[in-house]
């Protein structure tokens, strides 16, 4: 069975999952969180009907808050504000599942 | 497939009046461990107790520890699972945690099944000073401790970011080696793959299609075996889901006498982990069942509406008419009814589809909103009586399914499905 990375179309994205999972695997938690948060901005900008009426609701306000998340500005871009620096192996895998879901849902 | 009760202990205030007869927590308490000594006679293989504090009616269950250690005297093999316990050091010691899980093991004859998590509501975490963005790494790191502590002779000590102490040897150490079983609670998708990775079983509250399901079982175990580094000692790979049951000798009669507990259920649940209504509950005055049962029909599984409207069973989400497909329609009745709320023959056919989908747990909430006591022995009779059997039989064929999808794997296991 594929892995969720590999199912991945868009050959960028699916770069950026794979170094994900290569920094979850060497322990370097921040990182796994900021390519993760950098890949799902990505897919909002591709896709901004995402960020339109309920869906933005569902699309912002559920990302994860684990110490990094995610706002709309005043230009109406998504952008991560960062909470902190130190993140634990759960906050990484929370914030990779949570963004590569959404990728593999969004069929990129 | 193995079945579990889930414990709440709701207790909804009296419409008409300001707070709860004396002896109503009282009645509860001890209805519940009426349940659970038949539920054990009946052959349920797991409760699950919850810790919440301060979620008045939707949950009075505080010291799930003092409960189950109550329900270890009563009963002789049902397995009793903490569905969680809390782990921010601000809730629970860990030093503190250790030891309750160790003598609860002790006292049960070694049928702890040692179930952690982290809080969402506003209420428990403003009431202990747990701050939302931290609670995740707080539940990491003491969960990491309290397992030290359970095997580690003495405990080494820690200086962590969340809570630290010197080397002790914290004893009583649990019977079952190296500890009980781990889960972790997954309320979101993303949870039950840091179980997966972690070597945890996953406590799942909400379900999927059975595609969805199985699709979820898949990355699990694969998880399991090629991306797990395990939290403890052993390894408790295992999916569960919840859902509501009330079985009765025909759907009219099951839907009559369940389906108010299960609406109160999904209502008061919503109530509490929607900020705008749980972060702002006026503390032992707001009435919520009065609230409930003055609510307009549609509006009665609460604010979170049709994505509850099947709660723990297939939901058909949003879909207001039958769908064409056969399999679909049958699971979108199912949703719509909220779970396992049907005849025996009802309840057996949406278990299969979970059975399907290689579900290892479905977990009951049987005891919820204002139901009968003897209402909720006579579903749990049927249920244990008319339904489980059959599952019981064909466990053998999930265990060889368990087997193959464990295959390969070198991490100690100490899974009890």
């Amino acid at each position: 069975m594929p892995t969720k990375v590999e199912r991945i179309q868009d050959e960028a994205l699916r770069g950026s999952f794979a170094d994900a999972q290569a920094a979850l695997k060497a322990g370097e938690y921040k990182k796994v969180v900021e390519l993760s948060s950098a890949a799902y901005v990505e897919l909002l900008r591709r896709k901004p009907e995402m960020l339109q009426g309920q869906q933005q609701f569902m699309n912002v306000v559920f990302f994860p808050r684990l110490g990094a998340h995610l706002v709309v500005n005043n230009d109406g871009q998504p952008e991560i504000v960062w909470d902190r620096e130190k993140f634990s192996f759960s906050e990484a895998v929370t914030y990779f599942e949570f963004t590569i879901d959404k990728v593999l849902k969004a069929g990129l | 497939m193995k079945f579990g009760l889930f414990y709440e202990h709701q207790i909804p205030r009296p419409r008409d009046k300001d707070q709860w007869d004396p002896d109503a927590e009282h009645k509860m308490m001890k209805n519940a461990l009426d349940q659970i000594e038949l539920a054990d006679q009946l052959g349920f293989d797991y409760i699950f107790e919850v810790e919440h504090h301060f979620l008045e009616e939707y949950s009075h269950s505080s010291a799930p520890e003092v409960f189950l250690a109550a329900a270890s005297q009563r009963t002789k093999n049902i397995r009793l699972g903490h569905g969680i316990t809390l782990m921010p050091p601000r809730y629970n010691h860990p030093a503190r945690v250790a030891e309750r899980i160790a003598t609860l093991d002790l006292v049960s004859d070694g049928r702890v099944e040692f179930g952690t998590g982290e809080s969402a509501s506003e209420m428990e975490m403003g009431g202990f000073g747990v701050r939302r963005e931290d609670k995740k790494q707080m539940w990491e790191e003491a969960t990491r401790e309290v397992i030290k502590m359970m095997t580690q002779t003495p405990y080494k000590g820690t200086e962590g970011q969340y809570f630290g102490m010197p080397s002790r040897n914290v004893i009583p150490k649990p019977l079952q080696k190296p500890h009980p079983p781990l889960w972790v609670a997954s309320s979101r998708r993303e949870t039950t793959m840091v179980a997966a990775r972690l070597g945890m079983g996953s406590l799942g509250f909400a379900f999927e299609t059975p595609d969805e399901a199985k699709e979820r079982a898949d990355e699990y175990f694969r998880l399991v075996r090629e991306e797990c580094y395990p939290i403890g000692e052993a390894i408790n790979p295992a999916l569960a889901a919840v859902t509501i049951l009330s079985c009765f000798e025909d759907d009219e009669e099951a839907i009559a006498k369940g389906m108010e507990g299960a609406q109160f259920f999904a209502y008061s649940l919503a109530y509490y982990y929607n900020p705008f209504t749980g972060g702002n509950h006026k503390p032992g005055q707001e009435n919520i069942y009065k609230g409930f049962i003055e609510a307009p029909e549609d509006k009665r599984w609460g604010a979170f509406g049709d994505a509850f409207r099947g709660f723990g069973g297939f939901s058909g989400g949003a879909a207001k008419e039958e769908p064409e497909d056969e399999v679909t329609r049958a699971l979108w009745r199912a949703a719509q009814r909220g779970g396992c709320i049907g005849s025996p023959d009802f309840v057996t056919d949406t278990l299969r589809k979970y059975e399907d989908s290689h579900l290892d747990l479905m977990i009951f909430v049987a005891q919820c909103g204002a139901r009968s006591h003897e209402d909720v022995m006579d579903s749990l009779y049927r249920t244990g009586t008319k339904v489980i059997p059959e599952f019981k039989e064909r466990h053998e064929k999930h265990q060889k399914w368990r087997e193959e999808q464990l295959a390969g794997v070198e991490h100690e296991i100490n899974s009890t499905i």
